[in-house]
């Protein structure tokens, strides 16, 4: 009886998979003539009739919850006759989503800010889930073209090994260096003033400044509880800030384990380095005297904001300061110099890569209009079409004036109360969220725009580093192998660095850290990152 | 019977120290809970407010009463519970029933059959792709259907039924001409009230809870349940800290702040409907329910 | 009376009460020999059907479902032993045996990672018994109004979310902050940095735990001991035994096979940890202890899009459940005569 049950279970389990995978794999035969005769190569609309794309986005918390009741996007479907559907998917679940998309075959025409890891883009590029760009770029997206022709190393960044394209980047205009740097670095300058210091310029200046805070009762409660440096997210911002002096990580943050040796030209993994074990050895001195926020790495934003509100913190790596904390305390910060090094070195490193991220914006196989697709997001890469992605309908958000466009009162000072953001909710998907876009100093309305960045980006920008590498792509198998390599790697090192900085670990144990390190197949991984720089120099 | 156990005086006061004790340490959070739903936001996250309320507010309150999206998610998920727990209840009964049955053969398969599931699962994908066959996808029955019914609570029930439920009164009832289904639904049934309210609590509150279904089946945001929403609000994403690509000062402070105030109002909005109905169910808690092996 | 006070000391198993009314209280738990026809064979199968086929219409549902949303799935095994390839979908992808076993197994976290999972599961299998204890309590409260209350308390916090609930330890654990830490250094202590030290994780995560399901967790068992017969009681009573004894030899024995039933069921999920709490209280600092199997799978399967990794990883999980399950309802039914099967 027993072997019947399981004979019957069998052909019922059988049965059920063959309907299953039979509902998988339809693919309709694609009227490419139709589709391209519906086509306007130029101008808008641009399709003749009517076509309907559905798209999968995942959707910043910030923006409205029904993109199809949003202003722009219901007068774009009106300039191009191109009607979206749109599942949005909330950034908690993008992961999965996305992934379950991908792996069950369930495929939207595109995938936008879904926020596709560089592996999966050369994965489902391979294997033909998304299709390839480079041609309908040069045909169709003119604007897109313009700015991969103007920045190779974007261009560059973008092409897989196979020469492929895929995806239609985040870009952040190489000429807006404030968005680049993002986050950066403030000093009290009131507390400066009180102290009769000098902003400090070098790594010393800059302790001899944090231990003054720490001495001082300068907020006057009558208690000790000036917290001298702080950010969030752990210690990684405040590595920021401090790396360039000593000459690390000096390609940008899109690497966290390699950079190029200053003294040879060759590619290096810094964690290993002298110059990076000075650096710790600095950052421990600061934690080990109280002069970091001694809970930075269990520090919840929340706290971090209701700390700055007591006017606590006599320096901080983290956003404006007056968006975050508000005008009163937000004003008393100023601009943190780029700081010099023990040795002399002084650079900025605390700066990303133009080509911000690389999946927000993929075609898939099952798009029937992909040249439409294209041209959908070709335009917003325009001058055009960037001023109403990011401010809006001209008489509704934004008014032109003689320094520009503006957004409008009612927008920027809510009658009803609402902040910037719950304003522009209604009429725009910006801010918030990975989209497909570059994003120029023109038109952007963050933070990163505001006079206080600006200045902060006029103190550090001659010490910017020169160039920042983008994410390198790599081979199918070469993926296999670095995804395995680079978490065992990155995880150890995070936890080493923790270790040593809060003196968990002694710089005795130094030599043997970096023994673990090549332990764990250093030499593999290393040997694929400089096959990926190679190809990345050559491209 | 010993003379070295306790009076039961000292036993009384004891056992009421103890519990004591432990409401003392579970209730102080929910202390801390109930006044930071009505402090200052700032006052709770910077340790100052940490009994009774700092700087009274009923802001958070405001945002949760004006915001349609947590409405329209509470109702949802009230929806989903009462229909869940029906289907619940549905599949549950019956067949626990029948396995405490003696007449029926093959017990012992069925009921290894039903436990396997516990201990082995095919994954995301196919699941997926079974819910998406079924036409489920976006419709209440993907937040009701999988995970309705597991193996825990059959053999809860079924232990009942065989504890409860006395041969001779079925088989005496069989004489009298009535059939299965008879006896079930009249005989079985209303002698059965503590177990159907023990697992229909159960079964509720994890509904009620669940989000991760919702997440993953559901694209509607018309028909998130309620938890999905919470999390929305309350989970600061990682990306959105790390890369937030432009704005991202703006729309993280936003979500901090609106987070921070609404967090606590929101635990007791949404759990109060459960802990109003728990005392009506102990109530129920007159008859034993205990649990057996799968042994027949 | 008298009679039955011979068997108040046993097993409630072996204890025969006869007489007891129907529904209102407690039954008799034994295998009575009832004559029932033996069925020999396919056609008595058959013939047993025909008789009972209502019975066995109940099980459709339930059955349906298990196959349906479980055994159909089951499938999506195999790719543990193949390199999944979304295009090709589970089936097509090609085979390539355990190398994700290996690879896991070759990890240089593989034992960290195990460890923690082990600590961190047998910490909360450890306290196991808090609910019962809590059960057992509360199930002596004379005063009906206290019981009713400190029932709901103690459950509530079950409705709390995970996201929630960390951010409150963040900040009753704040090391300058915190309510504990104060209350450290008031008594003249120095203050702990219990969220960032790794030796202190596993305590937070579990008690924490315990906190949010004691109430919940003891439902079931003050619903078990809701079932114990009074007449067991009234004549230990008699006897002149305490209640402190009568809890000892009546309540604790009566629910003793619910207890060893869930304790093995428990068993069965041994290996899952809850892994988004993990998250959330995870730092640079404290990963040594706090990095678990869940976490890693996260990290290198789910964000990466490995499935087929994860699956491997969840495989492993199950044969360790399988085989902590088997061991135990051995031990179980060795030593105390109750077990799942």
């Amino acid at each position: 009886m027993k072997k019947m049950r399981i004979k019957v279970l069998f052909l019922f389990m059988t049965l059920s998979l063959v309907l299953v995978a039979c509902n998988k794999d339809e693919e309709t035969g694609v009227d490419r003539e139709a589709a391209l005769d519906n086509l306007n190569t130029e101008n808008m609309p641009i399709v003749k009739e009517q076509i309907e794309l559905d798209i999968f986005s995942g959707k910043s918390a910030t923006t409205a919850d029904d993109w199809n009741d949003v202003l722009l996007l219901n007068e774009y479907e009106k300039m191009t006759n191109i009607d979206i559907t749109w599942n949005q998917v909330p950034a908690d679940g993008l992961e999965e989503k996305r992934n379950l998309a991908l792996a069950s075959g369930d495929l939207p025409d595109v995938f936008y800010a879904a926020n596709i890891p560089v592996s999966d883009i050369q994965k489902y590029g391979a294997q033909g889930t998304f299709i390839p760009l480079n041609d309908l770029i040069e045909e169709y997206a003119p604007n897109i073209a313009k700015v991969l022709d103007e920045n190779p190393e974007i261009k560059k960044g973008l092409t897989f090994p196979d020469g492929n394209i895929y995806s239609i980047p985040t870009v952040y205009s190489p000429e807006f260096p404030s968005l680049l740097i993002g986050a950066k670095g403030w000093i009290n300058g009131e507390w400066l003033e009180k102290l009769g210091m000098d902003n400090p310029e070098t790594t010393e200046e800059f302790y001899e400044y944090l231990k003054a805070v720490k001495e001082t009762d300068l907020n006057g409660n009558g208690e000790n509880d000036e917290i001298p440096l702080s950010s969030v997210a752990q210690m990684s911002r405040i590595i920021h800030w401090i790396s360039g002096a000593f000459g690390v990580q000096n390609k940008g943050q899109l690497h966290t384990l390699i950079d190029e040796d200053l003294k040879t030209g060759d590619l290096r993994f810094f964690p290993t380095s002298d110059s990076y074990k000075s650096m710790l050895e600095y950052l421990n001195r600061l934690y080990d005297e109280e002069l970091i926020e001694q809970n930075i790495y269990s520090l919840e934003v929340d706290q971090h904001l209701a700390n700055a509100a007591e006017e606590r913190y006599g320096a901080v790596q983290f956003y404006n300061p007056n968006e975050l904390y508000g005008e009163d305390v937000g004003n008393q910060f100023i601009p943190g110099n780029a700081l010099e090094g023990p040795d002399g070195t002084k650079m900025y490193t605390g700066i990303t890569s133009p080509l911000r991220s690389l999946g927000n914006f993929v075609i898939t196989k099952v798009n029937e209009n992909p040249e439409a697709s294209l041209r959908w997001i070709d335009y917003f890469w325009s001058d055009e079409g960037s001023k109403m992605f990011f401010m809006g309908i001209e008489g509704v958000t934004y008014e032109e004036t003689a320094e520009g466009p503006k957004l409008l009162e009612e927008i920027t000072d809510n009658p009803d109360g609402l902040t910037l953001t719950q304003a522009l909710a209604e009429y725009i998907i910006n801010p918030g969220g990975n989209h497909p876009v570059m994003v120029t100093d023109d038109y952007f309305t963050g933070s990163e725009n505001a006079p206080a960045d600006k200045e902060a980006v006029g103190v550090i920008e001659p010490y910017l580093i020169e160039e920042v590498w983008p994410s390198f792509t790599y081979t199918a198998e070469e993926n296999e192998q670095i995804i395995i390599l680079q978490t065992d790697l990155s995880k150890y090192v995070a936890e080493m660095q923790a270790a040593f900085i809060t003196g968990e670990k002694d710089f005795s144990e130094w030599d043997s850290y970096v023994e673990q390190i090549e332990k764990m197949k250093l030499d593999e991984y290393m040997e694929i990152q400089k096959n990926a720089y190679e190809r990345y120099k050559g491209n | 019977m010993s003379k070295s156990g306790m009076s039961d005086k000292t036993f009384e006061i004891l056992n009421n120290t103890f519990l004591t004790i432990i409401l003392i340490i579970v209730v102080y959070p929910l202390i801390f809970v109930l006044s930071a739903s009505i402090s200052d936001p700032q006052a709770v996250s910077s340790g100052k407010m940490w009994l009774w309320p700092v700087d009274i507010t009923f802001k958070g309150y405001e945002k949760v009463f004006a915001d349609s999206s947590i409405w329209r998610g509470y109702g949802n998920t009230i929806l989903y519970t009462i229909v869940g727990t029906a289907v619940h209840l549905f599949v549950l009964l019956p067949c626990a029933y029948a396995l405490s049955r003696k007449e029926l053969k093959g017990k012992k398969i069925i009921l290894w059959f039903i436990l396997f599931t516990m201990l082995f699962n095919g994954g995301l994908i196919p699941t997926y792709l079974v819910v998406k066959s079924l036409g489920m996808l976006d419709t209440m029955w993907a937040i009701v259907i999988p995970g309705v019914v597991g193996a825990w609570s059959i053999l809860v029930a079924r232990a009942f039924f065989q504890q409860s439920i006395p041969d001779q009164l079925v088989e005496a009832s069989k004489i009298d001409g009535a059939s299965d289904f008879y006896i079930f639904m009249r005989i079985v049934l209303p002698l059965s009230i503590p177990i159907i309210a023990v697992m229909a609590l159960f079964h509720a509150v994890n509904l009620w809870n669940q989000y991760f279904n919702a997440l993953i089946y559901l694209s509607d945001r018309d028909m998130y349940p309620l938890q999905l929403i919470l999390r929305e609000i309350l989970v600061v994403n990682q990306m959105q800290l790390n890369d937030p690509s432009g704005g991202g000062a703006e729309s993280l402070v936003e979500q901090v702040k609106t987070a921070g105030l609404i967090k606590y109002s929101v635990i007791i909005v949404s759990s109060l409907p459960l802990l109003i109905v728990y005392p009506f169910i102990q109530r129920f808690f007159v008859q034993g329910v205990l649990i057996g092996s799968i042994k027949e | 009376m008298h009679k039955k006070t011979d068997c108040s000391y046993l097993p409630l198993g072996n204890c025969y009460v006869p007489g007891s009314e129907v529904g209102g209280q407690w039954m008799e738990t034994t295998k009575k020999e009832v004559v029932t026809p033996t069925y020999n064979g396919w056609s008595d199968l058959k013939k047993n059907i025909r008789r009972n086929w209502q019975i066995y219409i109940f099980l459709i549902p339930a059955l349906l479902y298990f196959t349906i949303f479980h055994y159909i799935p089951m499938y999506g095994v195999q790719i543990a032993f193949k390199n999944f390839i979304a295009t090709d979908g589970i089936w097509g992808s090609p085979l390539i045996g355990f190398d994700h076993f290996t690879r896991f197994f070759d990890s240089y976290y593989f034992w960290r990672l195990l460890k923690n999972t082990l600590i961190l599961s047998g910490y909360s299998l450890l306290l196991f018994p808090l609910p019962i204890i809590l059960a057992l309590s509360l199930h002596e409260v004379k005063n009906k109004y206290f019981k009713k209350w400190a029932q709901t308390l103690t459950y509530a916090p079950h409705f709390i979310s995970v996201v929630v609930v960390v951010g409150m330890i963040v900040i009753f654990l704040d090391p300058s902050t915190g309510l504990i830490n104060r209350i450290i250094v008031a008594m003249g202590g120095e203050p702990i940095a219990f969220l960032t030290s790794p030796s202190w994780f596993s305590h937070i995560f579990t008690w924490s735990g315990v906190w949010q399901t004691l109430g919940w967790g003891s439902i079931i068992y003050l619903a078990a001991l809701a079932g114990v017969n009074p007449e067991l009681h009234e004549a230990a009573k008699v006897d002149g035994a305490t209640r402190f004894q009568r809890i000892i030899h009546i309540n604790i024995p009566s629910i003793l096979p619910t207890i060893i039933v869930l304790f093995i069921l428990n068993i069965g999920s041994f290996m899952s940890v809850g892994f988004e709490k993990v998250l959330l209280m995870q730092n640079d600092l404290n990963a040594s202890s706090s990095d678990v199997i869940q976490t890693f799978v996260y990290q290198t399967g789910l964000l990466e899009g490995q499935y087929s990794f994860a699956a491997a990883i969840g495989l492993f999980d199950s044969a360790i459940n399988i085989a902590l399950l088997i061991v135990f309802n051995y031990v179980a039914r060795k030593t105390s005569d109750n077990s799942l099967w």
